[in-house]
């Protein structure tokens, strides 16, 4: 893997306009690369998948998909989700750091990394983090790196935390229930989903459990799912989690969006989002120390020229 | 300028009463528990963010640097106050409000001064908690917590400070003031929330902190194993953790502290154990129940004499005690203790031990070792009596060996104290100039003049050796 | 000038900071001034050569000695000695005479019952001035009290000081209290004055030795020595350490705070009143019982059968009382009273029970519905009745009843 880091680097040299490309399936998020872009692939594979040590070194040009299978192999699971797992590569979900339905239950996307290499404008290998499950050796890199869109560095392998496969996970769906009080009723639950009508319950862990919560919690009002339902559009907006409530007038119920309960993401397409309105950007202070890292880590801008973090959750297209 | 009329300016932006500098009060917050020292030109004391920031501006205008403090719990020398100029400490202890506690969204919002465990029984009337627990919560700051970004027993399962920090509000080092993350999930922007934790006081002065606040859980099932070689307690832990089971908390204590924390609370911990697991399992009732004797079986299959389920709250409450009091009462044993906090892969804990073992013993120096095993988060702790003749210059020489041996095991350097002044020597044995140049990009962007606690976490250049022993005079004396 | 301090009890402290949260002077302050880690930090200085000036001299002078801090330290650092050796060493410039005329007084009976006499009639007159009645904390001062009757001979009562000049009536509770219990009490003479427990605290180590030999005078025999002042229970305990002498630690041995005495005859306690409600009793510890004579668990013992026991979220941390601590160090033992006090409203609660005089008469100050544990029981237990007499029955039942209403204002 260190070739492959190495050519990784190489290909990326100290000079002009350059982005890695994963399996696009978010790649005009924050913006397209301005033409003349070069574009290039991180390394691909599984390096090494160690049970014991809840962990699993990845190059960030792997799939999804391939690094489930593997994993899953020593009975365990990365906690990141796309909508395309067999696409979607790990370097591009932490690039972008939006996380899937599930949130609730893994937490955000930023709190599986623990150790980043990434290359910086100059061309140098940079390391962030340390393959361990604690670490609080310097400062945290990696924290900045997910959902920078590459515009700090480029990232071509990470250490991600292995979490073990719990004993089931079931969904169930439901309809006229206050999915508020269900989640606040809920222990721990991996997510509650809600479009205005129907509640989408996903409760992972021990079977006894489940079948606890969902007798005395969820009760007749919920029936058993096959899964989640689909995405109702590529766009999403962050709204504090009390605010979902209103979702029903804001957005509308004729406009599909579903919101993530307990969380605030509310996936949905242009119709809702228009109604919703766009997420309002940083303040002026933020901005500037946004101004300030990017000066630092790429003073001549050619780190993903024309995408910019600003706008991501926005999702200018995809 | 001089001092009288920075006092005079700082005195105009706070309240007269609430900044100090007379000899013996700076002397008092010339460290924190670290017993690094440093040097103060004056102590102040604001009341909210609006002071803060004006003393901040103080600062920029007399060209005085700043140091944050909380509660002085730090054990890397994070709040010691070092500069070319002996820098301003602005402590937040008055700032102990909560602010806001929002049941329905589960999250409160904190001043930096408020007491860790103040909050979780603030909140606990609502069912719910603040999950960091670092062994120091009666005392230390939710300001402190984030700046070191804290873990505890029960971050194995929960997740250290970091994962416990929706926003905060922060005084920049210009005296300028922004909020960082937000309580909606994906505010724009990169996330300057998350690289703010951790950052040790560099970054900025925290002024008001948005905190998640977690459920309690419903039932909790506390086990304690015994065992009669410290290798079977380490085995058990790997086995725990590859049976799939991730407890709430798996501590480790060894024999030498055992013995000092029963002599101090009298929990009935057995003093013949070469090695004591304390695992702690949480959830609903069935989930626990099963858990608990999936564990239990996986300790007694690696050769635990006897593993006792706590009977009662009373019960689990005494076993934590005695576990979080453990730095303390090793000073029964001798006055002085240094206290280490490396991490190494979980796998590697039976070597590390042996290892950390020799060390000390072939140096006559008494060891402990009380610590976060299921996160293979060790804490050797050197205890001497400074007194002794050259007794310090052993102390140092197996603490540099101690760190070596970890990072030679593919471990790091701090697992949640933080680098602060006591590691930062030694942090080129896991980065290279590249990874500590970036470092600094991060930190610059926030404070381009260095202003705010200077010296601390990147070595100064210069000796790259990771030599320890190249502290300050009076280092962990 | 050195403090003289064990070395090694001040290397015991390894500055933790365990102790912070604990020390009412750095709650209510956040200041290291004025912690226990702050104060040994001092200390260390001092004895290493930096002098004694006004800000050390501030620095131990506001400890409340409330030892909180020796609980919560891990590591054992046996502070009370430290800071007792410190304001020793301290006296002889802290002390002003107003305040070593005050302690003597404390040592005689006779004078502190004429003050208290002479000071009731200037209440009563009008003649306090507002504030002076307020910084001392002073009740309402008796004017005239019932002489107390010993009953027996199975175990002493200490009858003290303060308690005795101004809460008689708590004594009386203790010894009905003791009657239920069939155990007669015999009352010592006027050598029990003064258990000298504020001049160990003060500094004035001659003065408590030199009580402390009179007490010990004044009971003779082997009989157990009940005290129901936590504050005093706590001195005589220690006489074994301040007079160093085997006489003095047999003394201690003989000492009992009264519920740790009674704690293992609760068996034997009478029932409660038919019929009569069972009140939410809030147990506030004071700090010499919890912290030094480490007998907090007994008052809940013995208080237990007669209501509904409430714990204060705060930990038992002090109520700024101290001895004579609220009348030298008023603004901070304000500060420390606040935040007891919102404590205590905290809770829903009918009555206060607290086991030290001082504590009693500085939270009563601040309107807290405060009663000594001996006082309920016998309240409860309708015990009174035992020894009728009218005036004082009926100012009780006014008490109860308004307690009653007392109670639900207390309620948030
Ligand atoms: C007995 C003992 C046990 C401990 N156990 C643990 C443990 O289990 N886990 C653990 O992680 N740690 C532990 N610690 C270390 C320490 O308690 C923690 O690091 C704690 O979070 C520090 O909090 P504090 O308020 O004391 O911070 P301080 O020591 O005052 O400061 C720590 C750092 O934070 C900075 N800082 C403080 N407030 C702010 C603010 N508002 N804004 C910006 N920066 C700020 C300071 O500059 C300094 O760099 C222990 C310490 C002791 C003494
Ligand atoms: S007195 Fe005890 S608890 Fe307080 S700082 Fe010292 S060692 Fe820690
Ligand atoms: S005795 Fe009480 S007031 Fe004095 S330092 Fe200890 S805790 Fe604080």
């Amino acid at each position: 893997m260190k070739d492959a880091l190495r050519s990784f680097a190489d290909q990326i040299g100290s000079e002009g306009p350059v982005a890695v490309a994963g399996g696009k399936t978010h790649w005009g998020v924050g913006g397209w690369p301005a033409t003349g872009t070069k574009e290039v692939a991180a390394p691909v594979g599984v390096v090494a998948h160690e049970p014991a040590e809840m962990i699993v070194r990845v190059g960030a040009g792997t799939t999804l998909e391939e690094l489930r299978s593997t994993v899953e192999e020593g009975g365990q699971f990365v906690a990141l989700e796309a909508d395309d797992p067999s696409k979607a590569t790990v370097g591009g979900v932490l690039a972008v750091g939006l996380g899937g339905y599930r949130r609730l239950g893994w937490g955000p996307v930023r709190d599986s990394v623990l150790e980043m290499t990434s290359v910086t404008a100059g061309g140098e290998v940079l390391r962030s983090g340390a393959p361990l499950v604690k670490n609080v050796t310097g400062y945290d890199l990696c924290r900045l790196f997910v959902g920078s869109l590459g515009t700090l560095a480029l990232t071509g392998e990470v250490v991600l935390r292995c979490r073990p496969i719990p004993e089931a996970e079931t969904w169930w769906v439901g309809e006229g229930a206050d999915p508020f009080a269900v989640a606040a009723g809920l222990y721990r639950p991996l997510s509650v989903l809600w479009n205005g009508i129907h509640t989408w319950v996903g409760l992972a862990g021990y079977r006894v459990d489940i079948e606890d919560q969902a007798r005395t919690v969820l009760g007749r009002a919920f029936r058993p799912a096959e899964r989640p339902p689909p995405l109702p559009g590529r766009l999403r907006r962050s709204l504090t989690p009390r605010d979902l409530r209103a979702l029903p007038s804001t957005a509308g119920v004729d406009r599909p969006w579903l919101a993530q309960v307990g969380v605030g993401v509310v996936h949905c397409g242009e119709a809702a989002a228009e109604r919703i309105g766009p997420v309002g950007p940083p303040s002026s202070g933020v901005w500037d120390l946004h101004r300030a890292l990017k000066e630092r880590f790429d003073p001549a801008g050619r780190l993903n020229p024309g995408r910019s973090v600003s706008g991501v959750a926005a999702g200018a297209g995809v | 300028m001089t001092t009288a009329a920075l006092v005079r300016d700082l005195g105009v932006a706070l309240a007269p009463d609430r900044v100090r500098a007379g000899a013996l009060e700076l002397a008092l917050y010339e460290r924190d528990a670290s017993m690094l020292t440093g040097q103060a030109s004056v102590v102040c004391f604001p009341t909210s963010a609006g002071e803060v920031s004006a003393a901040v501006r103080v600062c920029r205008d007399h060209g005085r640097p700043f140091v944050p403090r909380g509660s002085g719990t730090g054990l890397a020398g994070g709040a010691t106050p070092l500069g070319q100029v002996a820098p301003v400490v602005i402590v937040t202890t008055k700032m102990n409000k909560i602010l806001e506690v929002d049941s329905e969204q589960r999250f409160a919002w904190v001043e930096p001064g408020v007491l860790n465990l103040d909050l979780s029984t603030a909140v606990a009337h609502l069912g719910l908690h603040f999950a960091p627990d670092p062994s120091s919560q009666q005392s230390c700051s939710v300001g402190g917590n984030v700046a070191n970004n804290s873990g505890g027993p029960h971050c194995l399962l929960y997740g250290v400070t970091s994962a416990h920090v929706l926003a905060m509000e922060v005084v920049l080092a210009d005296g300028s003031v922004v909020v960082l993350g937000g309580i909606d999930p994906e505010p724009e922007g990169l996330d300057l929330r998350g690289a703010f934790v951790g950052s040790e006081g560099t970054m900025g002065i925290a002024t008001r902190i948005a905190v998640r606040l977690t459920p309690l859980p419903p039932c909790v099932a506390t086990l304690l194993a015994d065992f009669s070689t410290i290798h079977d307690a380490a085995a058990a832990v790997t086995g725990v953790i590859a049976a799939g089971i991730i407890p709430a908390a798996l501590e480790m204590m060894d024999a030498t502290i055992v013995e000092v924390v029963e002599a101090y609370v009298h929990a009935g911990f057995p003093t013949d154990a070469a090695a004591v697991l304390l695992v702690e399992v949480d959830g609903l009732r069935g989930g626990v129940d099963v858990c608990t004797s999936d564990v239990e079986a996986i300790l007694k299959a690696h050769g635990a004499r006897e593993v006792r389920v706590a009977a009662d709250a009373a019960e689990r409450a005494a076993w934590w005690k005695g576990r979080k009091s453990a730095f303390g009462a090793i000073a029964r044993i001798a006055p002085s203790y240094y206290l280490h906090d490396c991490v190494i892969p979980r796998t590697r804990l039976v070597d590390v031990l042996d290892e950390v073992g020799r060390i000390a013993s072939s140096r006559d120096l008494v060891l402990g070792n009380v610590f976060h095993a299921g996160d293979g988060n060790l804490h050797p702790l050197i205890v001497f009596d400074r007194r002794a003749p050259g007794v310090l210059e052993k102390v140092h020489e197996a603490g540099r060996k101690i760190i070596e041996t970890c990072v030679a095991a593919g471990g790091s350097l701090s697992g949640e104290h933080g680098i602060g002044i006591e590691k930062r020597e030694a942090m080129d044995l896991v980065f290279t100039e590249v990874d500590l140049e970036a470092q600094k990009w991060l930190r610059d962007a926030f404070d381009p003049e260095g202003r705010c606690n200077p010296e601390k976490i990147l070595p100064r250049g210069g000796s790259r050796c990771g030599d320890i022993s190249s502290l300050p005079p009076g280092a962990w004396v | 000038m050195t403090l003289r301090l064990d070395p090694d009890e001040l290397a015991a402290c390894v500055s933790c900071g365990l102790c912070l949260p604990h020390c009412p002077t750095y709650r209510a302050t956040g200041e290291e001034m004025l912690s226990p880690r702050g104060r040994i930090a001092a200390m260390r200085a001092v004895d290493a050569g930096a002098g004694i000036d006004d800000a050390f001299d501030r620095m131990m002078q506001t400890c409340v000695q409330c030892r909180a801090c020796e609980t919560a330290c891990p590591s054992a650092v046996p502070f009370g000695r430290l800071m007792e050796r410190t304001r020793q060493e301290l006296a002889p410039r802290s002390v002003p005479a107003w305040q070593r005329l005050g302690y003597k007084a404390l040592g005689s009976h006779r004078s502190l019952v004429g003050l208290t006499v002479l000071g009731g009639a200037a209440q009563r007159a009008g003649l306090v001035p507002h504030a002076l009645a307020r910084r001392l904390a002073l009740p309402k001062l008796p004017m005239r009290q019932a002489r107390l009757v010993p009953t027996g001979v199975d175990v002493w009562l200490f009858t003290g000081c303060v308690m005795d000049a101004w809460q008689r009536r708590v004594h009386e509770s203790s010894i009905e209290v003791l009657d239920a219990l069939r155990v007669g009490v015999a009352l010592p003479g006027p050598g029990a004055a003064c258990c000298g427990a504020l001049h160990v605290h003060a500094g004035l180590h001659d003065e408590a030795v030199r009580l402390a030999g009179r007490t010990m005078g004044a009971f003779p025999g082997t009989a157990p020595i009940l005290v129901d002042s936590a504050g005093c229970g706590a001195a005589l305990k220690d006489y074994g350490h301040l007079l160093g002498r085997a006489g003095a630690a047999a003394f201690s041995a003989r000492v009992f705070d009264i519920h740790e005495w009674i704690a293992s005859r609760a068996d034997q306690l009478p029932p409660a009143i038919d019929g009569a409600p069972r009140r939410r009793i809030a147990i506030q510890d004071p700090c010499h019982l919890r912290h030094v004579q480490r007998a907090d668990s007994h008052v809940r013992t013995v208080l237990r059968p007669y209501g509904e026991l409430v714990e204060l979220a705060d930990e038992g941390r002090c109520c700024g009382a101290g001895g004579a601590y609220s009348v030298l160090q008023p603004e901070l033992a304000g500060l420390i009273r606040t935040q007891k006090v919102a404590a205590i409203s905290a809770v829903e609660a009918d009555v206060v029970a607290s086991a030290n005089p001082g504590c009693s008469m500085w939270l009563g100050a601040a309107g807290v519905p405060i009663r000594h544990p001996m006082e309920i029981v016998a309240d409860a237990a309708g015990l009174h009745r035992r020894r009728w007499r009218p005036g004082r029955d009926r100012k009780m039942s006014r008490w109860l009843a308004s307690s009653g209403k007392f109670g639900s204002g207390w309620k948030r």
